[in-house]
């Protein structure tokens, strides 16, 4: 949206031979399918629309109060200091969905059109040179067969397509593979956020109120926290973070957020209200050594499908805005200048080097690394590079993709394999604070058609039923937080995968995580997935 | 002046419309029913034995098959004729279909999926179900759409002596201007069944273990004059076609008998469900959701109960 709305403003600045700008979001609306914690660092925004108050700028509340809290079960010790990366002061907590939807009124306004429903499915190459996207197709059904509504997909032409498919977008992920855009850099490290938002009794909290936790229910060799931010009107955003980097393959970051909820800091907010709002979405920590070359003949990557987030801080939506407004920039002058080629499209990575994105990224760049090496090393080197810069003996430091570190059960429990169905540690499931996938998945509003393939694409599903089953015990199941891959009975006495596809939040989670790499995540039919209003 | 449109198929009248009546009958304003089609006197007949103050027939051959232009353009005529305050609709595929362009037809705000009205608001499900909002339509004169279900449809008024009086509305319709030209219907939309119209329901979840055991439900759903519906699981194995499932991704149904079978009610079923008048589910899990809702509870195993009902029922 940043990039749409700079491209009108660039237009109508310096006039020219009028563009054609056109959006496609996957989400039936805008917005809807836009999940982060979410506080936001206003300084992209007070450059993109500088008048956003008067605008009206859906910022929920300004940040007063800040705390950070280490947790063990029953206890929680809070940091004498709030550490300079967690410090929000000025920022603003934020429902990301309606600032984006927000965002999108103002791009609509200026005459761009925004095509709702309509994914890009697949990018459209000649040569190595991006000359567009092919929308996904309509109306096709379980098997395949073509159904009375059928709509082949569309093709766009364009002289620049401006990728921002968000986090292991697969429109990124394909032009990565294709056109070879991570040579030379360090794999990508993602995390999970699960996120609720409450509503709780008005006078529990003072909005505007961020705390953030580390420890509890994470163990000391998971990376990751929570974070919980709240808003007028008693509403609460509460999520847990966790690193797609974990040894255990029993870990379950869905009820890891469950136990979150049972700790004395939160049973004491949350108490008496009532769960709103239920949602997931992976997020690229890898930082500045795993960002790809966001450019080529044709192409520019931008936002959270090129990992521009700050994982230290938290924080990536002013670096989306911003690497969208240099990305819109670098276009309009490519365009104006007759040179799409990646030698002229090479000045939008110049403009991020001379940016604030990497004066903010490049110090804190071997920070989720370190994490590799557990949460001690972790935090000390984290707060040693505040000092130093991010300096280690070997920059980049050397790390590992996460589905990697996933460890064989017979490796992790050593004599103790554990029952892949039953958890190795069960939360009470009561529905009121505590609640299983399947309800959750009610609260993201994620709906599909139904009669139209699965847009989870698993290319061996023998692997599960067999070697997945004994290796790793179908760590699917576990970090999906929207129940998609179920285990069922085959009958024969075995199990055998099923996919309960509909039931998608497009965290992309299973994408990332799987070990043996054999899921593909791809866009359903137009305007399926979760509805995040509010979120 | 309310006016209910009532909606019928080949001189069957659909009967959310009688819903619909009850609906308006709540409401202290004197009511109309309108009734679209071709040689419908019948039916019309048939409507004036509610207690309201006229049936208003507009018969007409271009309204022989039903046409989204068709109707449009006689009940615009009818609203312009009338001047109700407000037009009240059963929220019908049917009326999804057309209600929206009649509204931008006559200039008036709609309402739709309405569940109750409240002190001049009406209340209507967002979110899937979850939450309930209340709206106020912003003008006057609104059209409104009420969820299938929501009323009951045996709660109407009736005339105690004699009936409505049935008027024909004067409307002619430029047959030039509907643009539609309605087919037979399909093959599958003759086959694909409207569980919201059926008065019981029997409905099996996973608790049935197989597709083999599925003959003995259907022997309940005989013996009991209902309809077989099931929950996801079920639908998604293909043990039961995909127009029996209940709930946020299948039908939403509020028949009068609700008999839940092994079905454990995760939110998603029970929002297709939860307006049943009567819920008995028989599952082996005390602890299963389903029993928040049900007004009966049986905990055991199916396949004991189910037989013992079959007998006792065909007795």
């Amino acid at each position: 949206m940043s990039a749409a709305l700079r491209l009108a403003q660039l237009q109508k600045a310096r006039g020219g031979a009028p563009l054609a700008i056109a959006v496609l979001e996957k989400a039936r609306e805008i917005g809807a399918h836009s999940l982060s914690g979410a506080v936001l660092d206003p300084s992209t925004l007070a450059q993109l629309v500088p008048d956003f108050a008067a605008k009206g700028a859906p910022l929920a509340a300004q940040v007063h109060h800040e705390a950070v809290y280490f947790l063990t079960e029953r206890r929680k010790f809070r940091a004498p200091i709030i550490p300079p990366p967690f410090q929000n002061h000025g920022n603003y907590v934020i429902s990301l969905s309606r600032f984006v939807k927000w965002l999108g009124g103002l791009v609509e306004a200026e005459g761009v059109d925004i095509f709702t429903g309509f994914p890009a499915a697949d990018p459209l190459l000649e040569g190595k040179a991006v000359v567009g996207v092919r929308t996904g197709d309509r109306g096709i059904g379980k098997h395949g067969e073509r159904k009375s509504t059928f709509e082949p997909g569309v093709e766009i032409r364009a002289k620049v397509t401006i990728v921002t498919d968000g986090v292991r977008g697969n429109l990124t992920k394909e032009l990565i593979k294709r056109l070879q855009l991570d040579a030379g850099r360090s794999p990508q490290l993602y995390a999970i956020g699960i996120k609720e938002l409450w509503e709780v009794p008005k006078d529990r909290i003072a909005p505007g109120t961020v705390m953030h936790t580390l420890g509890y229910p994470l163990k000391f060799e998971e990376f990751g926290g929570a974070f919980i931010y709240t808003m007028p009107d008693g509403l609460v955003s509460l999520g847990l973070v966790t690193g797609l980097s974990y040894r255990d393959p029993m870990f379950d970051p869905h009820l890891a957020f469950q136990r979150l909820k049972q700790h004395p800091l939160l049973t004491s907010l949350l108490e008496g209200g009532r769960l709103v709002r239920y949602g997931a979405k992976a997020l690229p920590e890898g930082g500045w050594h795993t960002i790809p070359r966001v450019y080529a003949d044709g192409l520019l990557l931008a936002g959270d499908a090129a990992a521009f987030v700050n994982s230290m801080r938290l924080k990536g939506i002013h670096l989306a805005m911003k690497t969208g407004m240099l990305a819109a920039e670098a276009a309009f002058d490519a365009i104006a200048a007759g040179d799409v080629s990646a030698a002229s499209l090479r000045r939008y990575e110049q403009a991020i080097d001379a940016s604030d994105v990497r004066r903010e990224l490049y110090p804190v760049r071997n920070v989720h690394q370190s994490f590799e090496r557990g949460l001690v090393f972790g935090v000390a080197y984290s707060g040693l590079s505040l000092v130093t810069g991010g300096w280690w003996f070997r920059d980049p430091m050397p790390s590992r993709a996460g589905h990697e570190l996933t460890e064989k059960l017979a490796t992790y429990y050593q004599r103790d394999v554990p029952d892949p169905d039953v958890p190795v540690e069960p939360v009470k499931i009561d529905r009121q604070l505590t609640f299983d996938r399947l309800t959750n998945v009610h609260y993201s509003g994620t709906r599909h058609a139904e009669d139209q393939p699965s847009h989870l694409i698993v290319h061996d599903t023998d692997i599960c039923r067999t070697r997945c089953r004994v290796e790793y015990g179908n760590p699917c199941t576990r970090f999906c937080p929207a129940n998609v891959y179920e285990m069922v009975d085959a009958g024969d006495g075995t199990k055998r995968l099923q996919i309960n596809a509909s039931n998608c939040v497009h965290c992309k989670t299973c994408d990332i995580m799987d070990p043996y790499q054999i899921i593909d995540w791809v866009p359903p039919e137009g305007g399926g997935g979760p509805n995040y209003e509010g979120m | 002046m309310i006016l209910v449109v009532a909606e019928q198929r080949d001189g069957v009248l659909n009967r959310a419309s009688w819903e619909t009546i009850a609906a308006a009958q709540q409401l202290s304003a004197p009511v109309a029913v309108a009734l679209l089609g071709s040689g419908i006197d019948a039916l019309a007949t048939e409507l004036a034995t509610a207690d309201v103050s006229a049936v208003l027939v507009v018969d007409h051959p271009a309204l022989a098959s039903y046409t989204a232009d068709g109707t449009v353009l006689a009940l615009a005529a009818l609203i312009e004729q009338e001047q109700p305050d407000r037009v009240f609709f059963p929220h019908t595929y049917q009326t999804r279909d057309f209600a929206p362009a009649l509204a931008a037809r006559v200039k008036r705000p709609i309402v739709t999926d309405v569940v109750a009205t409240k002190d001049g608001r009406y209340v209507r499900p967002v979110f899937q179900g979850k939450l309930m909002a209340e709206v106020e339509a912003a003008g006057a004169a609104p059209l409104v759409t009420f969820q299938i279900g929501a009323y009951r449809a045996d709660s109407v008024a009736k005339k105690t002596t004699g009936s409505a009086e049935i008027r024909r509305a004067s409307i002619d319709i430029d047959s030039s201007r509907i643009r539609q030209k309605p087919e037979a219907p399909f093959k599958e939309a003759r086959q694909s069944v409207d569980l919201s119209q059926a008065e019981r329901i029997v409905a099996v979840g996973r608790g049935i273990k197989g597709q083999e055991h599925l003959s003995v439900v259907e022997q309940l759903a005989k013996a009991l004059g209902a309809e077989i519906a099931a929950s996801r699981p079920i639908c998604d194995a293909g043990w039961l076609p995909m127009d029996r499932q209940i709930g946020s991704s299948g039908q939403t149904v509020a028949p009068k008998l609700y008999l839940a079978l092994g079905i454990s009610g995760a939110i998603q079923h029970l929002v297709g469900m939860k307006s049943s008048r009567v819920i008995v589910a028989i599952n082996k899990d005390p602890e299963a959701p389903i029993f928040e809702l049900a007004d009966y509870g049986i905990v055991g195993d199916l396949f004991e109960i189910v037989p013992a009902m079959i007998a006792e029922l065909n007795k």
